[in-house]
């Protein structure tokens, strides 16, 4: 009895295999589709968020901005209000919420420039950062404490004290320099304006040798030279 | 997530060996589907024997159901899987010098070999006839280029070249592979068998 | 009497082993994230056959060149290794179902000779071709489909194709 049916299911067996493959052909089909994650993995995340690479410190920025570096993109991230207040010069501003629109990627994910994000501090920028880091998007950076601490180093140095190594104060003297270049006026100075602009049209002709980190010597150099003229 | 020895979770060294196991089987399951037969392969093509279009197109379907499923479920990410190269004439070209010489020597590399392991010395003239083409082929190298190396179009799939969905295409390609069967099965039952 | 006669050797169901041959495409894939293939190996032995006979040709040919390395066989590839495997997984199967042993397999419509020399032409075309579409039946078409390869599909069908249209000409070499 058991034999008669084994040969019954066998005789249909051709039709089984195939109704099996045509099942699991149109379940591919009929699958939900899901977006497969792409991007960037969460281990290689982790290793761009802690490289100590991702920040730009403001002496480096201001540097790049001095020599009129033609391969920095700044980005504001903050609220269009604070952006009309005050930002940096030739920024463009993508306040957070919109950093996924599809017209801010053409900003944000290229190869060209150096992105570099800021906010008022370092907080709303290092999310931007994240979350364009995990669209894969590559050359970004964030301002090191943001326009805060723009504020407390280029545009309003602290002046060192006597004591302090001598380095401080070739910081001190090329922040002073940038301070002046961004347009804070000090009142003694306002003559020596002219002399700025010199410095500005010099600057191009050493374009390349911006991105060393030696910035504040090299500036150090020049002042002297300027204020001799 | 595979595939395995790209993505170095199989270090290279093992890669020799894997290559001996997998060979094995390939030419285990080519013998015992009888492949190492000429008159059983060249019986496709006179309607006494659909062994290689049913062993072909079954095992084609199976590897593209399997491969699909195994990248929907996120084992092995097909995308970086090899795709073999399409340059167009000379696929076109090289497949219609290989379907003549299919029909004429009755075998393909692989069957050939698998039918040299059994001691068949048709199989063995026809591998030397292989190495021979060849040998032709390179030393007329320079004659050939132009085909060889011409109308390249990338590693391209039909997702590509046609603009279709894989899952719809493999559902398309399975129902006609099954009409196909159904149909051979019809053309063998009306010709003449063959016996060998 | 005549109902039963059949074949001498009896074979596999083919969907059995165009199962098990899919099932082992998706392994292959899986680990080494590349398919089958058959002639490549053939290829390489031609390539050391060559450079053994005439180093200096080898090295200069625009072609073999491609494929010689001064520091490594040109026999030392993945192709080849498992081409060995072909050979003995095929011996192993054969050994098993007994299907050894040296013979010429030939319809009774023509002679030995006739067999063996179609066999060595189609070889030949079979080589030359399989050059020009840089894959033969298993290399291009069995695993090019498998990844829905476009030229994978275009070899298979100009395989099949041709062959169907020539299969009349060859047809007293088989039936």
């Amino acid at each position: 009895m058991v034999n008669r049916k084994l040969v019954k299911f066998l005789s249909f067996r051709y039709i089984i295999l195939a109704t099996i493959l045509i099942v699991l052909a149109g379940s591919l089909v009929l699958l939900p589709k899901y977006e497969q994650q792409e991007g960037i993995s969460p281990e290689e995340l982790l290793s761009l968020a802690i490289s100590p690479e991702r920040y730009i410190t403001t002496d480096e920025l201001a540097d790049r901005i001095i020599n009129q570096d033609p391969s920095l993109l700044l980005i504001d991230v903050r609220d269009e209000s604070d952006f009309k207040k005050y930002s940096l010069p030739n920024a463009f501003n993508i306040p957070l919420k919109n950093i996924l629109n599809a017209d801010s990627e053409s900003y944000l994910n290229q190869d060209a420039f150096d992105v570099i994000l800021f906010s008022n501090d370092n907080f709303h920028s290092d999310q931007a950062w994240l979350l364009c880091n995990r669209l894969n998007y590559k050359n970004l950076r964030v301002l090191k404490g943001g326009i805060s601490n723009w504020f407390n180093t280029i545009i309003n140095p602290k002046k060192p004290t006597e004591n302090m190594a001598s380095n401080a104060f070739e910081l001190y003297t090329f922040r002073k320099a940038a301070s002046i270049y961004f347009g804070v006026a000090y009142p003694q100075k306002i003559i020596k304006k002219p002399v700025i602009k010199k410095y500005v049209t010099k600057t191009p002709t050493a374009p390349t040798e911006v991105q060393k980190k030696v910035i504040p010597k090299k500036k150090k150099k020049k002042m002297p030279i300027e204020g001799g003229c | 997530m595979g595939p395995l020895i790209p993505n170095e979770l199989i270090s290279f060294e093992w890669s020799s060996i894997i290559a001996i196991i997998i060979g094995i089987f390939f030419g285990f399951i080519l013998e015992a589907s009888g492949f190492s037969s000429s008159r059983k392969l060249a019986g496709v093509f006179y309607g006494y024997d659909f062994a290689v279009l049913k062993v072909f197109f079954t095992a084609a379907i199976v590897s593209l159901i399997g491969l699909l499923y195994m990248d929907y479920l996120g084992y092995m990410d097909m995308s970086s899987l090899y795709v073999h190269p399409t340059y167009l004439w000379g696929a076109i070209i090289g497949g219609a010098i290989m379907g003549i010489g299919f029909v004429a020597g009755g075998f393909c590399p692989g069957t050939s070999l698998s039918a040299v392991a059994i001691g068949k010395i048709d199989a063995i003239v026809n591998v030397i006839g292989i190495m021979v083409g060849v040998f032709i082929f390179s030393e007329l190298y320079p004659l050939f280029e132009p085909i060889y190396n011409g109308y390249f179009e990338g590693n391209i799939t039909l997702v590509d070249s046609l603009g279709v969905n894989q899952y719809w295409f493999v559902f398309i390609l399975t129902v006609v592979a099954i009409v196909m069967f159904a149909a051979t099965d019809m053309i063998r039952k009306r010709v003449k068998k063959v016996f060998y | 009497m005549k109902e039963k006669k059949q074949n001498k050797h009896l074979y596999w169901n083919p969907y059995f082993g165009g199962f098990l041959l899919g099932i082992l495409i998706i392994f292959t894939f899986y680990v080494t994230g590349r398919g089958l293939g058959a002639s490549g190996a053939m290829k390489s032995s031609v390539v050391t056959l060559v450079d053994a006979a005439a180093h200096e040709h080898a090295e200069s040919h625009s072609y073999y060149s491609k494929f010689v390395q001064d520091d490594e066989s040109p026999m030392n590839t993945w192709l080849v290794f498992e081409t060995l495997g072909v050979l003995i997984g095929a011996f192993i199967s054969g050994a098993l179902s007994g299907r050894i042993g040296w013979r010429v397999q030939h319809s009774p419509k023509i002679t030995r000779r006739r067999r063996l020399i179609f066999a060595f032409s189609g070889g030949i075309l079979f080589g030359i071709g399989a050059q020009i579409a840089r894959g033969c039946t298993s290399g291009a078409a069995l695993s090019g489909m498998a990844v829905l390869s476009t030229g994978g599909f275009i070899t298979m069908l100009a395989i099949f194709g041709t062959a169907y249209l020539f299969a009349y000409f060859f047809r007293k070499n088989w039936i």
